[in-house]
């Protein structure tokens, strides 16, 4: 008896103790890193250089360790793999970088999740991309390697142009006790407006003008609400959609790009920066959701929630992209690559024809905006990886590379270590030679040229465009589309020439956010007062709530924290 | 068994049945409308227009998820691992079971054994310190993270030992007079009789495992070694809006694919509801204690 | 007594159990100490700076702690007893079912909520509940205004409650489907002789026969009178709803969003977990005090 239960013992043991020992990646221990680069043991190719080289080829391979965000749906040829493809075939070529993954994620949530657990546990991978709370963490932790040394000698010439583009933004961005502590994306810009979008085709239908104040756009939303312009005879027609559950109601100063149905372009309208740090008439710094303009703006959303011209459900629904897609309501603010989101709504409605407005216009007929955060992604690199450099050179490599490969063999988003950077004109250049291809006035040849390298989708988009663009060329009403052509690209197109267009083409106040990152008290207060904010605003617009809980609102704020935070935003701006 | 036929009763019948149809009929309503939706057109239910049809009748989303290699083999690591935790959990849970349910004057140490289950049960450092054991075990990227970092199956290991607890004592009584030992008693005579919770921990391991996604996305390196739930919610992801690249403007096309959504749960579901009508004649009838003489 | 000799097989039998348990609970478990340090990943778990009690101190110094604290042990209160009776009365009711197909058909698709993730759940939850949803419908064909349900702060942990023991009624009540085949039959024989009606069976066979299931199933979800349902919670609340509806786990979360905030997060984990084992043990005491009966 004692015998069967000892082979029993032993039985489990021999299956629990090997998978102790058993590891299937050879890269988690941290000694192994550094023992991967024992293949290489001549001196840092760096430092043995005279004048370093932005394209420098290394001697002996390199190999780098980094975590990677995947698209899993994204198609590649036979053979290739995320860690095998034409992008990592070329760096291993041209720079003699061998890109391993430690780890990879979906992008998004997971890829978050990963990171997040990376950096909290100490396992940094030798480098990777991550967003600027993570960042920050990580260069709390004393994690991070300082690339100042990296960048200044290993920059190239156009890299460095278009960080100084952004007129010392980016590097403001990265920089920590003088350091750069990180190698930042450059975006383009757009992603921080918000247009006003609306069903031309129900204006056309109704015989009216595209709004372009609060007050035209109160008349418009209301006939759309009164008038039954999808003609299906039930009175669920919704004026304007609000945010869904969890939505933000305007662009803040810690989420200040691609709202969806948001409100800001009301806010704004009334000279209300409600989430943004602002420096008023004297100098001094303020956060905007406390000034009395804000509290009108309010009024004005709270009416019309009343008068039922705004979705009766916002705020709760699910998702507000509902109403649109099934052709329930006829406007909403959002960003410019709402192109790619109409193909639903679409479908379910082909005459759906959504048009992009600056609008509305203020008080004294100008447009007014928020701005968003200049980076949103931060290459770091842990603290003792050897070629530091190594992440410049692929950026480097990158920029200049990016325009020649195939996108038939896997899109940018497999470029390991991947920071874009986008000359900040690179839509107003795009939309300016879409306009001139279309026209006749330009060849999509000519753009085959070194002139253009910086716009690395500019070739691709004006090869594309005589297909999917059909006449007459300078109306972008839906029906003058091509779905179907060149692979659904009319997505891209449609966003640049409707929803980016209005951007390049009006006169606009700037506003931008005094910071855009977390000071010691925000981190810690923070979360409580946002909720207060939330849960007061939208109860105000919402009827829950009476207007002049706003006024309560400002001085809970303030006693919250809100005054402790204002002195600090003002200390950390001084410097 | 004797039935009782008073018109009162048949009554009393019926009502029960009504109300049981009723709970039935809610149940399977939303389970229903996300079927009809799994099948849908995926504009339609972007606009939210499916309600109790599917509307333009389609597999489009079952074709996405299964034609995929990597299907096949996240499926294939999430049975091996249910197979393999299920086996361990077993065993485990049954070897624990019995001298936990012993009483004090047999097993003196017994209390404090118990109340130290109940306090792991309450008690854990949290996801980092754990994480960083199991890595500091070297166990990421393997097939045993995920069968054995969920840790023992402690709420399903008192199951057992509540179970076993009530077991007539006469049973054990005539086995130890014919000279038997407690693995004897454990294994040829508690185990059989305590088939409907045994089924039902078992069915409640193979739920969890099959069900379980987190583990696998923060325990696995690469794609390959997903289990299937980790490497279906990740084909229907929340894309982080405040960072967005040119690729991932084309996947907000994927955002609102609800249709892909209602897919994965049905493919999840599938093989716990084959499973579960095999297991729950275990725990429905139950077996006779005929063999026990009074 | 006789059995004495056989506590050295006892200590082998619970040697595997044990093991795992101390690999992957115990070990972890010496990780609490983040509840009172500032956790700073860069130099690890033991050299981070010791707080003491800073992370306490702040949870409930913040002015929502008390409303956030309330609204946890309300709505978690509410389910523990919702989730205790519904899925009781169910399996007696089961029970009471001749035909074995239907017993068995209906027992398979109650259980099958169970597995719809809150985040789809939700979906439908708040299309059936929205403004021209079926509810409101229901609620207009008899004369009544309809309600925005969830933006009423009033309505919304019941809504949590009762959707949460609907989800789980068909997979809780397994443990006591099961339970209810170990009665053994011939008591309701002798019962059926005796001449008892259903409602003696149930009082003086059913109930008793799976009692200790039911106290035991009680007394470990006290152990869980401090997690209100993440999950459930975060997918359906909105700002409207934040006086009775946000807990303390949404609450962590926020926090943690902005800033990733180990140490409060454990904390407050340690805070819960302590609680719920307060609760347990006191109800063990308790029961083993007054009436003799000890839960586990």
């Amino acid at each position: 008896m004692a015998k069967r239960l000892l082979i029993f013992v032993l039985l489990i043991a021999l299956i629990v103790l090997p998978a102790c020992g058993t590891s299937n990646t050879t890269e988690n221990t941290p000694t192994n890193k550094t023992d991967q680069i024992a293949d290489n043991n001549s001196s840092n190719e760096g430092s043995s250089q005279e004048t370093p080289d932005p394209f420098g080829k290394y001697e002996e391979t390199v190999v780098i360790n980094i975590g990677k965000s995947v698209d899993p749906t994204a198609k590649l040829p036979d053979g290739d793999t995320h860690e095998n493809n034409q992008y990592t075939r070329h760096i291993k070529e041209h720079l003699n970088i061998e890109v391993r993954h430690e780890w990879e994620a979906a992008s998004g949530n997971d890829y978050n999740q990963k990171v997040n657990l990376a950096i909290a546990s100490n396992d940094l991978p030798d480098a990777m991309v991550v967003n600027n709370t993570q960042f920050r963490q990580a260069v709390r932790a004393g994690q991070l390697q300082d690339l100042t040394e990296a960048y200044d000698l290993y920059a190239s010439p156009v890299m460095r142009q278009m960080m100084d583009k952004t007129e010392g933004r980016a590097q403001e961005a990265v920089t920590f006790d003088g350091k750069m502590m990180a190698l930042p994306n450059l975006p383009v810009p757009d992603d921080g407006y918000s247009l006003m979008w609306i069903r031309k085709d129900w204006l056309d239908k109704l015989g009216l003008e595209v709004p372009m104040t609060v007050d035209e756009i109160e008349e418009v939303a209301r006939v759309f609400v009164e008038n039954d312009p999808d003609g299906n005879g039930k009175d669920d027609t919704v004026g304007i959609i609000g945010p869904q559950s969890g939505g933000l109601l305007y662009a803040n100063f810690l989420s200040s790009t691609n709202i969806t149905y948001g409100f800001g372009p009301i806010f704004t309208a009334h000279k209300a920066f409600p989430g943004f740090w602002l420096k008023d008439s004297d100098g001094k710094i303020v956060y905007g959701s406390i000034l009395p303009e804000t509290k009108e703006a309010l009024a004005k959303l709270r009416d019309w929630y009343e008068k039922g011209l705004i979705d009766k459900e916002m705020g709760i629904r699910k998702d507000s992209s509902e109403l649109m897609s099934s052709g329930q309501a006829g406007i909403f603010f959002g960003p410019w690559w709402m192109g790619y989101a109409f193909s639903d709504a679409v479908n379910n409605n082909p005459d759906a024809n959504w048009q992009a407005y600056a609008s509305p216009l203020d008080a004294n007929g100008e447009y007014n905006t928020t701005m968003g955060a200049v980076s949103t992604e931060f290459l770091i690199v842990r603290k003792d990886y050897e070629y530091p450099e190594a992440v410049i050179k692929m950026n480097n490599l990158l920029i200049r590379d990016e325009s020649k490969f195939d996108l038939s063999k896997g899109g940018p988003g497999f470029y390991p270590l991947r920071v874009p950077m986008a000359a900040p004109d690179e839509s107003k250049v795009t939309i300016d030679a879409l306009r001139d291809v279309l026209n006749g006035n330009k060849e999509p040849e000519d753009f085959d040229d070194p002139a253009y390298a910086p716009y690395k989708l500019l070739l691709n988009d004006v090869e594309n465009v005589r297909d999917v663009k059909l006449e007459p060329y300078d109306n972008t009403d839906i029906q003058y589309w091509d779905l179907e052509a060149r692979d659904g690209a009319w997505m891209r197109l449609y966003s640049l020439l409707v929803g980016a267009a209005p951007i390049y083409e009006t006169e606009m106040n700037r506003v931008y956010s005094e910071i855009y990152y977390q000071t010691k008290t925000i981190e810690s207060r923070w979360a409580n007062l946002q909720k207060l904010e939330d849960e007061t605003f939208m109860k105000i617009i919402m009827g829950a709530a009476p207007l002049d809980e706003f006024d309560k609102f400002v001085e809970e704020w303030k006693k919250q924290g809100g005054d402790i935070i204002t002195a600090e935003v003002e200390e950390a701006v001084k410097e | 068994m004797v039935r009782d036929t008073t018109l009162s009763s048949r009554i009393a019948d019926i009502i029960i049945i009504i109300i049981l149809l009723i709970g039935a009929l809610s149940c399977i309503l939303p389970i229903w409308y996300t079927l009809c939706v799994s099948l849908s057109e995926k504009s339609a239910a972007a606009a939210g227009m499916v309600k109790l049809w599917p509307i333009g009748f389609n597999f489009n989303s079952y074709e996405q998820i299964i034609g995929d290699r990597k299907f096949f083999n996240s499926f294939w690591t999430s049975v091996k691992r249910v197979i393999l935790a299920g086996g361990i959990n077993f065993i485990v849970t049954v070897l624990m079971a019995y001298p936990l349910s012993k009483e004090k004057k047999e097993f003196p140490l017994r209390n404090v054994f118990m109340w130290i289950l109940i306090f792991c049960m309450l008690f854990n450092g949290g996801l980092i310190p754990w994480y960083i054991t199991v890595r500091s075990y070297g166990l990421i990227n393997s097939i045993w993270a995920l069968v054995l970092a969920g840790g023992l199956p402690i709420f399903n290991v008192i199951l057992v030992v509540n179970y076993f607890r009530n077991l007539p004592k006469e049973l054990e009584e005539a086995a130890l007079i014919d000279g038997a030992g407690p693995w004897y008693i454990l294994f040829k005579i508690f185990v059989p009789l305590a088939i409907p919770v045994l089924a039902t921990v078992t069915l409640f391991t193979i739920v969890n495992h099959w069900n379980e996604f987190f583990h696998g996305l923060v325990l696995m390196a690469k794609e390959e070694r997903y289990p299937l739930q980790t490497y279906i919610q990740q084909l229907v992801v929340v894309i982080d809006t405040s960072a967005m690249t040119e690729d991932q403007y084309k996947r907000i096309s994927e955002l609102s694919n609800q249709t892909l959504n209602a897919a994965k749960v049905f493919i999840a579901m599938i093989p716990v509801l084959i499973i579960y009508p095999f297991l729950q004649r275990y725990f429905i009838h139950g077996i006779t204690l005929g063999s026990v003489k009074e | 007594m006789r059995n004495k000799k056989f506590i050295n097989h006892y200590y082998l039998m619970l040697l595997p159990g044990y093991i795992w348990l101390i690999l992957f609970s115990i070990i972890p478990m010496f990780g609490i100490v983040i509840a009172f340090k500032d956790y700073n990943p860069g130099v690890g778990i033991w050299k981070s700076e010791w707080i003491g009690l800073e992370n306490f101190k702040y949870m409930f110094l913040l002015s929502d702690s008390k409303n956030i604290f309330i609204n946890t042990v309300f709505i978690s209160t509410m389910k523990i007893i919702g989730n205790l009776i519904v899925p009781l009365v169910f399996a007696l009711l089961l029970n009471e079912v001749r035909i074995s197909a239907l017993k068995r058909g209906i027992q398979t698709i109650v259980y099958l909520p169970h597995f719809l993730s809150w985040v789809i759940l939700s979906s439908i939850l708040l299309d059936v509940f929205s403004y021209t949803g079926p509810v409101n419908q229901l609620l207009l064909a008899f004369g009544k205004e309809p309600i925005l349900f969830f933006a009423r702060e009033d309505l919304f942990p019941w809504l949590i409650v009762f959707s949460d023991v609907w989800k789980n009624f068909g997979f809780n009540a397994i443990v006591y489907i099961s339970a209810l085949t170990s009665i053994n039959p011939s008591l309701y024989e002798s019962a059926a002789i005796d001449g008892a009606t259903r409602l003696d069976n149930l009082r003086y066979i059913t109930i008793p026969g799976i009692m200790s299931t039911i106290v035991l199933l009680g007394a470990l979800s006290l152990g869980n009178v401090l997690n209100a349902g993440f999950d459930q919670v975060f997918n359906l609340y909105n700002p409207l709803v934040y006086s009775t509806g946000d807990i303390i786990d949404t609450w962590v979360y926020r926090m943690g969003l902005l800033n990733m905030q180990y140490s409060l997060a454990t904390a407050v984990g340690l805070l819960k977990s302590a609680i719920g084992f307060v609760m347990i043990t006191l109800s063990y005491y308790l029961a083993s005090k007054y009436a003799n009966y000890r839960i586990f």
